[in-house]
């Protein structure tokens, strides 16, 4: 930990970044402004689309990646400082993150460099969005037991299987997908990573409908999809190395931002409390106020821990974990602080409010990206070294 | 005091779930979200055949003149099955209430209440929003101290979606001149104390049998999902999750059912029994929904899946007659009041 509050360095940093959201985000971007949050994917999309180019052309995302990929190299207290000057000016929710938070730095870990000039640049532009192709409905904690399959022939794989729970499916250009190249080989080695166009006759998206009665995630069917032979990231057979890295990824920097939105969240929920007098009940206090302490946790061991998060074993588990129990709390609380007032809709039929959104969106948080239950069994085995659960 | 139901209270209490197993499934609940009154008509009058609807009232409003006790069990199997509708608010709390406050008014409605014809609905300041208001023929709404029984025809509602997409809550704004005062002063003050604690026992029950609901789904769910070649209820971290849901839920029936048994006997302890139950119940159900949800996945996160309408009926139900804040408030002034009395002598007793 070094004494320096802030650098001048990040300091100028912050203003440049702060200058250029206030201005896009009071000016021609006004109107997506807090739009398209957890739960509200839908909300703005292609505005949200616009938005994400806008901020590509000006330097704005991949901003962690290598200067030389188009990136700013910047640390993590400037990437900390980004998110938190874009959630003071209410920036949207991002289309690009899966492509930003967990292509990209899955392809500058492992990628060829043909496959960092060819990728890369779609994904800083926003011209490129990404979806997730990794549970199937019989592999969802247990990803290894993917059974969609892929062989080479004639130069390209050719894929059949299917996918589910594919969030942004139906929105997103490319697919990353773990699927068996090496029907053979042992368990954890039969995997390969591939990267795979959404738009071609063998793949068919089918949505499917959330608790909230919106769908922000689909079924995906393969059915004799193609691939060009060089879309591998890492060797064949070497999918679930390159798996488990970018859901290193995701469960560590990645979220960052969206861990930082949850500053604002909670300020809202305090708002309601004040402004329906629960903040004036002792137990609701005292609620608010673990509520609070529990956020500076989420923050503190995001900063100090995510530097390391990628190389100590069950560090990036401890702040899936820590963060995404947070949030499903959260939405508990808000909800409590409403009251009678909770259930109420927006509008008829069935508009949510933003907070029954958040809350609903919220149960999934402690699921998706691996379960609270999975996240524990990896602190456990992998963090403290205790003997592992026993897999077929 | 014997905490056990005697046999005629679970013949009752069998026949109304078998019923409903057979024609509350959730294809039905299902098929009806998108009425206009979500189907509380159609099981109002279903549930008629059965005498459900005039199980509180007196025999000669053609009710069978039972009890709290009875009622209660009925109540959690209609939170087992997700039955639309606020049944009990309208044939167990606004039917006894009109016939303490105003016998002539009840000779003219409970009748057809007890037939599964009429609905009487209650506007209570701790909730903002009247369910089933769109379909009552009567409603009885408090205002300045006093209880006035409101003809439907001369309310204007607007509509107010509830995240639970069966119920049917709406504002409702209304007149006194247009309404009959039915009570007022200390009288009211009694009778609407009775009423609330009343709607709060059922919102509890309400909110065991929809916790059981869940847990049973859950454990059907946990024996057959497999992941990593076992059944996924094999791993202590699943089983673990559920097993606490199951203590909840055995702690909490016994305290709704104390509950039940404090306001069929006049317990001057009632108000606060009542309010124990409802934290109680909402605990349960709300560590059940959070649970349950856990232990399937992303499975439990679709519309298609039918853990939602109970997850969905629960936070509607906690929040609903007094939220646990509430209660624990009314708790805690009751037995922080000077002169209290508490101890061992009074634990077992009243
Ligand atoms: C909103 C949302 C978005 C998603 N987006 C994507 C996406 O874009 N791409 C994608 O590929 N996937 C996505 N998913 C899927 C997500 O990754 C899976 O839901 C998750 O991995 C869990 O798998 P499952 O749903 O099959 O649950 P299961 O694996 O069946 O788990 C059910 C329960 O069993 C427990 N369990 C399982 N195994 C063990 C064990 N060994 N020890 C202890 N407990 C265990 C789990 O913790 C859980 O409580 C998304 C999910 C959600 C909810």
């Amino acid at each position: 930990m070094s004494d320096a509050i802030e650098s001048a360095e990040d300091q100028a940093f912050r203003a440049e970044a702060r200058d250029w959201l206030t201005e896009q985000l009071e000016g021609p971007f006004a109107y997506v402004r807090f739009r398209g949050g957890p739960g509200e994917e839908d909300e703005e999309f292609e505005g949200r689309v616009e938005w994400e180019k806008a901020m590509g052309a000006a330097g704005w995302t991949g901003i962690s990646w290598p200067k030389e990929y188009g990136g700013r190299a910047a640390s993590l207290s400037q990437q900390v400082i980004f998110y938190q000057e874009y959630a003071r000016a209410g920036g949207p929710g991002r289309v690009g993150h899966i492509g930003e938070g967990l292509v990209a730095p899955t392809i500058l870990a492992f990628g060829t460099e043909a496959q960092k000039q060819r990728f890369l640049p779609g994904i800083k532009s926003g011209t490129e969005l990404w979806c997730q192709g990794y549970s199937e409905p019989a592999a969802g904690s247990d990803l290894a037991n993917v059974q969609t399959r892929a062989r080479l022939e004639g130069g390209k794989w050719i894929i059949d299987g299917q996918k589910v729970w594919t969030s942004l499916a139906h929105k997103a250009g490319w697919c990353f997908v773990i699927c068996k190249t090496e029907p053979d080989a042992p368990r954890y080695r039969n995997l390969s990573f591939l990267l795979v166009e959404m738009n071609q006759p063998g793949i068919t998206v089918k949505p499917i409908v959330q608790l909230s009665g919106t769908s922000e995630f689909n079924e995906v069917f393969f059915d004799g999809a193609h691939a060009p032979a060089e879309n591998v990231v890492g060797a064949p057979g070497q999918g679930w190395k390159v798996a488990m890295a970018l859901l290193g990824f995701e469960r560590g920097a990645s979220t960052l931002g969206q861990q930082i939105g949850f500053e604002s969240e909670f300020k809202e929920i305090l708002a309601a409390a004040r402004e329906n007098g629960t903040a004036k009940d002792p137990v609701m206090r005292q609620k608010l106020a673990q509520c609070w302490i529990e956020l500076q946790l989420v923050r503190l061991n995001a900063l100090t821990n995510l530097n390391e998060g990628t190389t100590r074993p069950g560090l990036a588990a401890i702040n899936k974990l820590c963060w995404a129990t947070w949030h499903r709390d959260a939405g508990e609380l808000a909800m409590e602080v409403l009251g009678a007032e909770a259930e109420i809709c927006a509008e008829p039929p069935y508009a949510l409010t933003r907070m029954q959104s958040r809350f609903l969106f919220s149960r999934s948080d402690t699921i998706y990206g691996g379960t609270n239950e999975i996240q524990r069994n990896i602190i456990a085995e992998q963090g403290l070294g205790l003997p592992r659960e026993p897999r077929p | 005091m014997d905490f056990r139901f005697t046999e005629d209270q679970l013949i009752f209490r069998d026949a109304v779930r078998d019923f409903l197993d057979g024609e509350c499934t959730p294809a039905a609940i299902r098929g009806l979200i998108d009425s206009p009154d979500g189907g509380a008509v159609k099981f109002r009058t279903a549930l008629a055949e059965l005498g459900l609807t005039g199980l509180p009232l007196a025999e000669e409003h053609g009710g069978l003149g039972m009890n709290e006790l009875d009622a209660v069990l009925a109540a959690e199997e209609c939170g087992r099955a997700a039955v639309p509708g606020a049944l009990f608010d309208s044939m167990a709390v606004a039917g006894p209430l009109l016939a303490e406050a105003a016998p002539e008014l009840a000779a003219e409605w409970l009748p057809k209440v007890a037939t599964g014809e009429a609905t009487i609905a209650l506007g209570h300041a701790l909730n903002p929003f009247v369910l089933d208001a769109g379909i009552a023929d009567l409603l009885l709404m408090a205002r300045d101290g006093a209880l006035y029984a409101v003809p439907r025809s001369t309310v204007t509602l607007t509509e107010a979606p509830s995240v639970d997409p069966s119920r049917r809550p709406a504002k409702v704004q209304w007149s006194s001149s247009a309404g009959q005062k039915i009570l007022d002063g200390e009288r009211f003050e009694a009778l609407w104390t009775l009423a609330l604690d009343r709607a709060a026992l059922y919102a509890a029950a309400d909110m065991l049998g929809a916790t059981q609901r869940m847990l049973d789904m859950s454990v059907e769910y946990t024996k057959n999902r497999e992941q990593f070649g076992r059944p996924i209820g094999s791993f202590q971290a699943v089983k673990h999750l559920l097993a606490d849901v199951q203590v909840k839920l055995t702690f909490a029936r016994p305290v709704v059912y104390y509950a039940a048994y404090a306001l069929v006997n006049g317990l001057p302890q009632r108000s606060i029994r009542v309010s124990h139950a409802k934290v109680a119940a909402a605990d349960a159900a709300t560590l059940g929904a959070r649970r349950t949800l856990q232990v399937h996945g992303a499975m439990g996160y679709t519309w298609e899946y039918d853990l939602q309408i109970w997850m969905k009926r629960v936070w509607a139900d906690a929040g609903c007659w007094g939220t646990s804040a509430w209660h624990r408030a009314r708790i805690a002034g009751a037995i922080l009041a000077p002169g209290t009395d508490l101890g061992p002598g009074r634990t077992w007793a009243a």
